[in-house]
């Protein structure tokens, strides 16, 4: 917020550290944006501010015409990093910030528009006592079906890899095929799958697997659909891909020559591949569990199409505080619980299983 | 936005009153993807309506035909499935309009769900803002809370003579104690609605949905009104004076008991009838008009008054405060509550018209209709129906957040 044009104009003309006043301008057009964007600047503020960012983004550029060699090299980092900078901002940091504001705020009353900012912790003291079952459902779902996309993704990842041969592109495009169609439209595909009268439950009631999938507790009094397994299953088909991709991708890049010369060294294949394959793949399973987990965490799709009353997860509740009820300061506070035990989640997953490099 | 959106869902060639469960099925064979699409693209932050076509100020304006009073687009924004389209060599309600007094009218059918609209709304009105409709649906209830909040414009009845026609029952109304805001839509029941192939026997009575033989094949309405009040009738509760929340406890506990034991299934929208029809469910908390269409067809699904009594609902055509067209809106409710015109849509809708004269108008149309006591309810059937009391604030916020604690949600 400290610069203004003033400062980066009289940098080309001879200033020694172009590079922290790059870096000045940056951090405070972003500064003032995110101000705009929650409200904190308004009115001629407002405008004085979008004019500092503007006159900002102008004088990159006027540096970027008429600097000498040097001042552009070492400022060009900054100018290439402005229009992300400046679109996180406005789109992620301004609303977090708003997020935030309102889930320490209070409703004057049930159809006030706007809550009023009052330090209320006890919007988190709700989220925590009042949908303590539905956090729990979301990470225990979240987490089944993040083992089971592992389970089933990585063979089928390693098979692309290694011996899919001329025919991996085809296989890849296989696997991702299913995102030409909306995930909304493939989930409520499968509740007309899934249901009492479908080839499913046929199937199984043919084979007489009725009996096993109960114990399991998979069906439950012979039906497939409305059940937990049904929401897992759903959220487990709808992530695969995510955990297929960069799975693929490590594996791809591991050189074959290595196996080759661990079977030279005498090693069985199990070993080869518990002491090579495995370890240059955790790169994949990493990113691919985070982009699993943490979107499943928050799913309501799944819960919501193939899921019963008594399998609603945390993203069906903050959905419905949010658009049903109403209750924004309370939707947000739940909303960033959950943003919190997932970060949590995350740390102590990255810091058992992480890398430096990511996939 | 010169011409109404067309029907996305296009219905083979049948009778026109079959229209509609064609309809039903073919979006029931999507699971719920005519309810619930707009639902999920709202909760994904995207507006399907707002922002998209009007313009701040009126619309292309049409050289007035019927005095040159009214201007602009007139813009509708109701319930799914709720007016005959124009198919089948029939022309539809809004094109009748448009022919016949030459306004050019949008219609629309984002509103899904009251609460949900209420909180698509909200923001707008809230802060004195006009929102893009000229006229949406609320059901009672909420067009109760919208007066309450001086959210909406009267009226200008006097430009509406067709109102005389409103049914005597509906006037002056409970919600609108001046009827001065709001002219009904349809209306309707709840009560049961069960699939007998699936029960193997006659429903007859509230306690069904609780027999552990159905478990997990049992489903109820999200809207509170009509599974709490139903539920509440069977228990002896007059649910048209309750006052406190600890009058209706009693029903609140039974539902949250079936829910526990996995009695019930799911809570539904509008979107039961292919869970219905396809034994999904064998027995559900419906609504009257979805019934109505189909139990002609499939012998199996039916709808039944409980021995306790069903409720019954109004949705009404409200102007939101700074609607651009009320002229036009006034011409439109006028056409509507013209029989001839409300008999075409009573046909295709399978609902109670709140229009008097249509049962006259609908026998020229659909003999056997006429004689739907769904659709033309006689006294007996709606000595057993009750409405669902007027709540105050905060007692409603009781309900409320009772209710959707036991929906999960």
């Amino acid at each position: 917020m400290t610069t203004s044009v003033e400062d980066v104009r009289t940098e080309h003309t001879g200033a020694k550290r172009p590079e922290l006043i790059g870096l000045g301008a940056l951090v405070g057009a972003g500064a003032l944006l995110a101000a705009v964007g929650t409200r904190l600047l308004t009115g001629p503020f407002a405008i004085v501010a979008l004019s500092l960012v503007f006159a900002s983004i102008l004088a990159l550029v006027v540096v970027a015409v008429t600097g000498t060699p040097e001042s552009r090299r070492k400022i060009a980092p900054y100018g290439l990093l402005k229009p992300g900078m400046l679109w996180l901002a406005l789109f992620y940091l301004a609303p977090l910030f708003t997020l935030l504001r309102l889930s320490l705020s209070t409703l004057p009353n049930r159809f006030a528009v706007e809550a009023e900012f009052d330090w209320n912790l006890g919007n988190y003291a709700d989220a925590f006592t009042d949908f303590g079952p539905q956090f729990q459902r979301a990470f225990l779902y979240a987490g089944i079906a993040t083992v089971l996309t592992i389970a089933i993704g990585y063979p089928l990842a390693y098979v692309i890899a290694f011996r899919g041969g001329k025919y991996r592109t085809l296989l890849l495009g296989l696997v991702v095929i299913p995102f030409f169609t909306s995930y909304l439209i493939r989930t409520i595909a499968w509740r007309s799958l899934l249901s009492d009268q479908g080839q499913f439950v046929g199937v199984i009631n043919t084979l007489r697997l009725d009996r096993l999938l109960e114990t399991l507790q998979i069906m439950d009094d012979g039906r497939l659909i409305n059940t937990p397994a049904a929401v897992i299953f759903g959220l487990t088909y709808n992530f695969l891909p995510f955990m297929v991709l960069p799975i693929y991708v490590s594996l791809e890049k591991i050189d074959v020559r290595l196996l080759d010369a661990a079977k030279d060294l005498y090693s069985t294949s199990t070993a080869a591949f518990a002491k090579i394959i495995v370890p240059l793949s955790i790169p994949g399973i990493f990113a691919g569990t985070l982009l699993t987990f943490i979107p499943a965490a928050g799913d309501f799709v799944n819960s919501l199409y193939l899921g019963s009353p008594n399998t609603t997860m945390i993203g069906n509740s903050i959905q419905d505080q949010f658009l049903v009820q109403n209750n924004v300061p309370l939707a947000s506070a739940m909303s960033f619980v959950l943003m919190f035990i997932i970060t949590v989640f995350v740390l102590i997953y990255s810091k058992f299983f992480g890398t430096e490099d990511l996939a | 936005m010169t011409t109404p959106r067309p029907n996305p869902f296009r219905v083979p060639a049948g009778r026109s009153a079959m229209s509609r469960r064609q309809l039903l099925l073919r979006a029931g064979a999507l699971g719920a993807a005519g309810v619930s699409l707009p639902t999920l693209l709202a909760a994904c932050g995207g507006d399907s309506e707002s922002g998209a076509t009007t313009p701040g100020t009126s619309g292309g304006t049409t050289p007035g035909t019927a005095g040159g009073a009214a201007t602009g687009t007139l813009f509708f924004e109701n319930w799914p499935s709720y007016i005959d389209p124009t198919e089948d060599g029939l022309t539809g309600t809004v094109d009748r309009f448009m022919e016949a007094t030459g306004i050019d009218m949008r219609y629309t059918e984002a509103f899904n769900d009251n609460n949900e609209y209420f909180a698509k709304i909200q923001p707008l009105l809230g802060r004195g803002e006009p929102i893009d409709p000229d006229i949406f649906a609320p059901t009672s209830w909420m067009a109760n809370r919208l007066i309450t909040l001086d959210w909406l414009e009267k009226l200008p009845i006097d430009q509406v003579p067709n109102a005389a026609n409103l049914r005597a029952d509906l006037q002056n109304p409970s919600w609108d104690p001046t009827g001065e805001y709001s002219l009904p839509w349809q209306t309707g029941f709840a009560g049961i609605a069960y699939n007998s192939e699936v029960t193997g026997r006659e429903i007859t009575s509230v306690d069904d949905l609780f027999d552990p033989e159905f478990a997990g094949k049992v489903g109820a309405l999200t809207e509170m009104r009509d599974t709490i009040g139903v539920i509440a009738m069977s228990l002896g509760i007059d649910i048209s004076t309750l006052s406190s929340f600890a009058d209706a406890q009693p029903a609140f506990d039974k539902l949250q008991e079936a829910k526990d034991s996995g009695q019930i299934r799911r809570f539904h929208g509008n979107d039961y009838f292919d869970d219905l029809s396809n034994g999904n469910l064998a027995i559900t908390i419906g609504w009257s008009g979805d019934v109505a269409a189909i139990a002609r067809d499939n012998p199996n699904v039916k709808f039944v008054f409980p021995e306790s009594g069903a409720t019954s609902w109004a949705d009404t055509m409200v102007v939101p405060k700074g609607a651009r067209n009320v002229e036009a809106a006034a011409q439109w409710m006028n056409f509507v509550y013209d029989p001839v015109q409300a008999a075409q849509i009573t046909t295709w809708v399978g609902y109670v018209s709140p229009v008097a004269g249509v049962r006259e108008e609908v026998e020229k149309l659909d003999a056997d209709l006429a004689n739907d006591p769904l659709v033309f309810p006689d006294d007996a059937t709606l000595a057993n129906t009750k409405g669902f009391a007027s709540l105050s604030d905060d007692v409603e916020a009781e309900f409320d957040a009772a209710f959707s604690a036991i929906t999960g949600a």
